[in-house]
């Protein structure tokens, strides 16, 4: 009682804390005041090694990791908690939108997934004009950074290319606001070139959007998708459970052979224990505090137990190969030597196997499986590289790069990420990132997300920060959740010196105290 | 495929600044110019196998092979210190290559997914004029190189017979106008410039002139006399042709060169001023 009493006390006294982010913290460690989901004694060490990481979800998962209301459904039949009538006009939508996104959970306490606005919106543009629609969005836009203020909180516009995405592209431009994340789904055969080249000149400025392969992704979902926090593909009308992740690195550590024991040995015993987790907490959050019966989304038909899965996640995968290459007397490195490519390929496919092999409960969404991901990262991680990434300041030429990475993208129905450095000149000739990225999704990519160096804007592992906030929280706090999170992996991994490029996540704030 | 070949100093595949799109860019060895800016000064001249690289190169990486008359380079062992490019008295390089059409054909293939097209730069491009026919001929009749876009960036001191062949392969030429006046031309290049007036001038009329480019040189090129000629011959050629205004940059030019000066802002301003007035939408780099 004492340890808790002095934890709370710690972050009632935080200066740093606003008051919302210390009402967050209090409730983790009144959480933490629970008992663990019933698992063995020997997934509890793991978890406490950190060798298996549940990313600070909570010992008593209460709301899912990851929603996504089916906005379309919930404009369309309005949401009777909220009492709120279906929208007839514009104004209407973005007031009820505005309204519905307050009240859906997460770990960070905000939405992670903030619909496929344009999609949504374009239904009510009625006989608006551009410039009334862009002021409208614009206070939309204002609304949606200053009351969700976590780098996580995502968005998504396109495939059609619409007179929503455009104007969005232009209010980032001038807004440069970290809240909301972006995505742009993007179809060669759907998307004009002319959006993605709008997108690509919005990178240059925000960095964002990320462009994601429409085509791929979709085909991995039996219904809608959305990109939500950090490159993390989820149905929409569901979403995630939980998203528990193995340390590819420390379970190399702990091995004794060689690549062939690693795999069918030591990598099987984690993944399962992993799994193991990752059903131990869906079953809590679905059987003991009956999430899905009581909560008015789930209620209302807003979101489904069935379009939900669970997440499995792995880092560290670099760290993994080199050493398993060094064991072999063999100095390869991922990323530069095809062996030691292919060695990488060979455990993504192993793992991807175990978790497809193991039939977990309330995943209905994915047939009864787990969703894989190559999760990307947060503040804590000083020795490993983010999923399946080339580690920051080693990564090869461009095409090198895509070539190494493309061939495993199609593995991550759950959602991957590698992060592509451009230099200045390039924005003088945008036409080429168009190039590079149809390059990439020809090539099999999943995501492709690309920064400028010497940008404001910078992506940590998933999300973005702007470098003054860094500077500013690092002096005395920021009013983002997830600047500590970057001004942690700014210092931790190096991520500014990337020769390519990416943001992160607030998950972990609350385990600091 | 014919056994034609040309030498290839090197090859950069994924340039944003050659042209619009990714392209690859191809550089051929040898220049009719001699220009005292040159930032490739080792890719005008051929080598003739003195071997003073090789008794210069410090890690014993260079070789002569007499019999294929041409020089062995050791990529294991060199450190690219390139002390070699720095005495050459031709103003050469060990490293060239002879390649065939396949061959850079091949080179192609590997990155045809992510480009918008191929450039081919020099040293003077043009040189190669027979090479570059039978080149370009083989990327249109590909399935899979066809739909690439083709530039070349020449210096424009040609025959005009010789863009002639090309000209139905090629999307455009990007040129650069050193100087207006012959003698101030001379100065700068060592050669006069009527062929290279005449380049733009044919090419502007094919529609073929994509970028026309003026390097300003102060102490050379940069009084207001020559400027207004420059503007006149900008202003002559299509208004889609675009237009560059470039600041001489000394870092890298040949020794000898280093007294050349970089514009001072005022004086890029000057330029630009004088273009501006004469109704040219240019842009400055």
């Amino acid at each position: 009682m004492e340890e808790i009493k002095n934890r709370v006390l710690q972050v009632l006294s935080d200066g740093n804390l606003d008051y919302r982010q210390k009402k967050h913290h209090l409730a983790y460690i009144a959480e933490s005041t629970q008992d663990y989901p019933d698992i063995l004694k020997e997934a509890t060490e793991a978890l406490n090694e950190k060798i298996i990481c549940d990313l600070f979800e909570g010992n008593a998962p209460y709301r899912p990791r990851y929603v996504l209301p089916d906005y379309a459904y919930a404009l369309k039949n309005g949401v009777n908690y909220l009492e709120l009538e279906p929208p007839t006009n514009f104004d209407e939508a973005i007031n009820f939108l505005s309204i519905l996104y307050l009240q859906v959970p997460s770990i960070t306490g905000y939405s992670v997934y903030l619909g496929d606005i344009d999609t949504l919106l374009l239904d009510y543009v009625g006989d608006l004009s551009e410039d009334k629609i862009y002021k409208k969005m614009k206070l939309f836009w204002r609304f949606i950074d200053r009351t969700l203020p976590d780098a996580f909180v995502h968005i998504n516009i396109g495939p059609e290319d619409n007179v929503i995405a455009r104007v969005i592209l232009r209010i980032e431009r001038e807004l440069k606001q970290v809240v909301p994340n972006l995505t742009l789904k993007y179809d060669p055969e759907i998307t004009s070139d002319e959006l993605l080249l709008e997108a690509s000149k919005t990178v240059f400025e925000v960095a964002k959007p990320h462009i994601a392969n429409h085509k791929m992704t979709a085909a991995d979902f039996k219904g809608e998708y959305g990109v939500v926090s950090c490159y993390n593909s989820l149905p929409v009308g569901g979403g995630s459970h939980t998203l528990i992740r193995l340390n590819l690195k420390k379970i190399t550590d702990l091995h004794s052979g060689n690549a062939e024991s690693f795999i069918s040995g030591t990598l099987k015993k984690y993944c399962e224990m992993t799994l193991d987790v990752i059903e131990a907490r869906s079953k809590y959050l679905v059987e003991c505090v009956k999430y899905y019966d009581t909560d008015f989304l789930a209620k209302e038909g807003i979101i489904s137990l069935d379009n939900f899965s669970a997440m499995f996640g792995f880092y560290g995968l670099a760290e993994c190969v080199n050493q398993l290459m060094k064991r072999c007397g063999k100095e390869l490195c991922y990323g530069k030597d095809e062996e030691a490519n292919q060695l990488a390929h060979l455990i993504l496919e192993e793992m991807k196997k175990i978790v497809d092999a193991r039939e977990l409960p309330y995943c209905k969404a994915n047939n009864g499986k787990a969703f894989f991901h190559a999760q990307s990262g947060i503040d804590i991680d000083i020795e490993e590289t983010a999923g399946a990434r080339i580690p920051i300041g080693s990564e090869p030429d461009i095409y090198s790069h895509i070539n190494t990475v493309a061939p495993h993208h199609h593995l991550f129905n759950g959602g991957i990420s590698d992060i592509f450095h451009f230099d200045e000149t390039v924005k003088r000739n945008p036409a080429a990132i168009l190039d590079i990225i149809k390059g990439a999704f020809r090539k099999g990519m999943r995501m492709f997300t690309f920064n400028l160096s010497n940008g404001e804007f910078i992506r940590i592992t998933g999300y973005l920060v702007r470098r003054s906030d860094l500077k500013e929280f690092r002096e005395e706090g920021s009013r983002y959740g997830s600047a500590l999170f970057a001004a942690n992996s700014m210092d931790n991994a190096n991520v500014d010196n990337r020769v390519s490029k990416r943001v992160i996540s607030n998950e972990q704030v609350a385990g600091k105290y | 495929m014919s056994k034609l070949q040309a030498n290839i100093s090197g090859i950069i595949k994924s340039s944003v600044i050659d042209g619009p799109g990714n392209r690859m860019v191809i550089f051929f060895q040898e220049c009719n110019l001699n220009c005292m800016y040159c930032h490739n000064s080792h890719t005008i001249g051929l080598c003739n196998l003195c071997g003073t690289c090789v008794d210069t190169c410090p890690t014993n990486s260079l070789k002569i092979d007499s019999e294929n008359k041409r020089i062995i380079h050791n990529e294991n062992t060199c450190t690219r210190c390139d002390e070699c490019i720095k005495v050459c008295p031709e103003n050469s390089s060990p490293f060239y290559k002879q390649m065939s059409v396949e061959d850079v054909i091949c080179e192609i293939l590997e990155v045809k997914d992510f480009i918008s097209g191929i450039t081919v730069s020099g040293g003077e491009v043009m040189l190669h004029a027979p090479f570059l026919s039978l080149l370009f001929q083989e990327i249109k009749s590909h399935s899979d190189l066809k739909h690439l876009s083709i530039l070349i960036d020449s210096n424009g001191n040609i025959e005009q017979e010789k863009w002639n062949s090309l000209l139905p392969l090629i999307d455009g030429v990007m040129l650069d106008i050193k100087a207006y006046s012959a003698k101030t031309h001379k100065q700068i290049t060592g050669y006069s410039n009527e062929k290279i007036l005449k380049s733009i001038e044919y090419l502007n009329d094919k529609n073929k002139l994509k970028e026309l480019r003026f390097v300003l040189t102060p102490d050379y090129n940069n009084d207001e006399s020559e400027l207004r000629e420059i503007a006149k011959l900008m202003k002559s050629v299509s208004p889609n042709v675009g237009k560059t205004l470039i600041k001489m940059r000394n870092y890298g030019i040949r020794k000898e060169f280093s007294f050349l000066r970089e514009a001072s802002s005022e004086e890029m301003n000057f330029a630009k001023n004088i273009f501006v007035q004469a109704d040219i939408d240019i842009l400055v780099i």
